[in-house]
């Protein structure tokens, strides 16, 4: 019986706004934090299925956001419309590798890995799966941490759209699919925040408690077989 | 649903019994420690998360890095930041423009998350962290700095004013090949502005300011007890 102990089988919570440990009775659904003034819950309320209506519409809005152009420039009259991957390639083609290397992980390698790291972390939790708690976290920390950075195209989309307008000759005019890009960062941004890690935890401290009961009732059996 | 919070807010006691004071947010274990050491942290030994990160003079240094950030504002708002010019013509670009721009080509769902990432979160986020740094001096200020903290945490990631940098960065070269790019002193600003906000966001511990309203509100109290009130 030497496993860690959890907060939740010895009735405690922790506030997700001051992340103070409080003494909850048993039957108590949802409260307020008394420091803080936070609603509290023992885990995030419908977190695993918000976590996947939220990645989902995030996996749908990524189709318009990648066929749908994102960006025009327009030079002497001429220009067509780019789509973000058509963007990172014209970069790539004219030698600027470096910052089309960063383009493409901003706005194509992490919507799209976000995406199938939030799938992953569901499907462990909702299906039981047996992967390493550590190795779960380590992907809920990368998709955490990464999230942020994909709207570095829509911050450049803004900047060029005040900065070349110059009529006839020059001008950058924003398209549809930065609409649905800039919500595929959002809602997905949501996602992780809905998703909590600790039902991750809870699972494996479920499975781990399953394996110590076979053990004893084991240990038993083999105790009983040698008296007979 | 569940019962009414005031109904039973009698049995919810902040803090926790003997050997425990503190869960891990992430993964929940139960630990002994609640505040690292000053000047180190304090992770979960089962998930490796950050519970506790505790600066030398945390409260001094976010008010003073609150309100540089706060002076730094101004510029980086109202001067330019890049000059593109082509042929004779030329346009500058500062923090507000370019969500002008969208607004009026139509996009205000893109116009008003640029806004909000690039303008009011690292705004309300200065704001934030000087108001509380400066008013949980006052036991009088403990509610609405109470509030002011959860709307911190609310906001902290949605300030991103480092992204924004990596944008001007990326406009910078893509453009330079079509005309004449040019760094305005309004960058300069902007980049001292990301330093010190994320400086801010390092150096503020939530913990502290908490220890703080805990201890001012018991020497405050003894006349009437706000807790219990509560």
């Amino acid at each position: 019986m030497n496993r860690p102990a959890r907060a939740l089988s010895h009735g405690f919570w922790t506030c997700l706004g001051c992340r103070q440990l409080v003494t909850v009775p048993r039957e108590t659904r949802t409260c307020l934090c008394p420091r803080c003034g936070a609603r509290m819950h023992a885990r995030v309320d419908g977190s695993i299925m918000l976590t996947w209506a939220l990645t989902i519409t995030g996996a749908l809005l990524l189709i318009p956001a990648n066929i749908l152009p994102v960006m025009t420039v327009i030079y002497l009259g001429s220009g067509d419309p780019s789509t973000i991957i058509g963007g990172t390639l014209e970069l790539y083609h004219n030698g600027l590798w470096g910052i089309a290397l960063i383009v493409f992980v901003a706005s194509v390698a992490v919507p799209v890995m976000k995406l199938v790291g939030l799938v992953i972390l569901c499907l462990i939790v909702q299906l039981r799966l047996n992967v390493a708690p550590r190795q779960a976290m380590r992907i809920y920390r990368v998709v955490n941490a990464i999230g942020r950075w994909s709207l570095l195209d829509l911050f450049m989309i803004s900047i060029l759209v005040a900065l070349v307008d110059m009529g006839a000759i020059a001008e950058v005019a924003a398209g549809a699919g930065s609409t649905a890009f800039a919500t595929v960062v959002v809602v997905t941004m949501f996602a992780v925040r809905a998703f909590d890690p600790r039902l991750i935890w809870d699972i494996y401290e479920e499975k781990m408690s399953a394996v110590e009961a076979e053990n004893i009732s084991q240990s038993h059996q083999d105790q009983s077989g040698e008296r007979a | 649903m569940g019962q009414d919070s005031g109904q039973d807010s009698a049995h919810i006691q902040p803090g926790a019994s003997r050997p425990w004071k503190r869960a891990c947010h992430q993964c929940d274990l139960l630990l002994t420690r609640d505040h690292a050491p000053v000047g180190q942290r304090l992770m979960c030994p089962r998930c490796g998360a950050t519970l506790h990160r505790n600066m030398e003079r945390s409260v001094a240094h976010t008010a003073a890095l609150s309100l540089s950030g706060l002076l730094l504002f101004i510029p980086s708002a109202t001067l330019p930041l890049l000059e593109f010019s082509l042929f004779s013509f030329g346009a500058e670009n500062t923090l507000l423009n370019g969500v002008q721009a969208l607004f009026a080509a139509g996009y205000l769902w893109l116009a008003s998350l640029v806004l909000f990432c690039s303008v009011l979160a690292p705004l309300g986020k200065f704001l934030l962290l000087a108001f509380i740094s400066w008013g949980s001096a006052w036991a009088s200020l403990a509610k609405p700095v109470a509030r002011a903290l959860r709307w911190y945490l609310h906001l902290q990631e949605w300030g991103m004013l480092d992204v924004y940098l990596l944008g001007i960065l990326v406009a910078l070269v893509k453009m330079s090949d079509l005309g004449k790019m040019s760094v305005e002193p309004g960058l300069y600003c902007f980049v001292a502005m990301m330093v010190v906000s994320s400086a801010a966001t390092v150096s503020f511990d939530a913990e502290t300011v908490w220890a703080r309203l805990a201890r001012r509100a018991a020497t405050a109290g003894s006349k009437k007890d706000p807790e219990a009130a509560q």
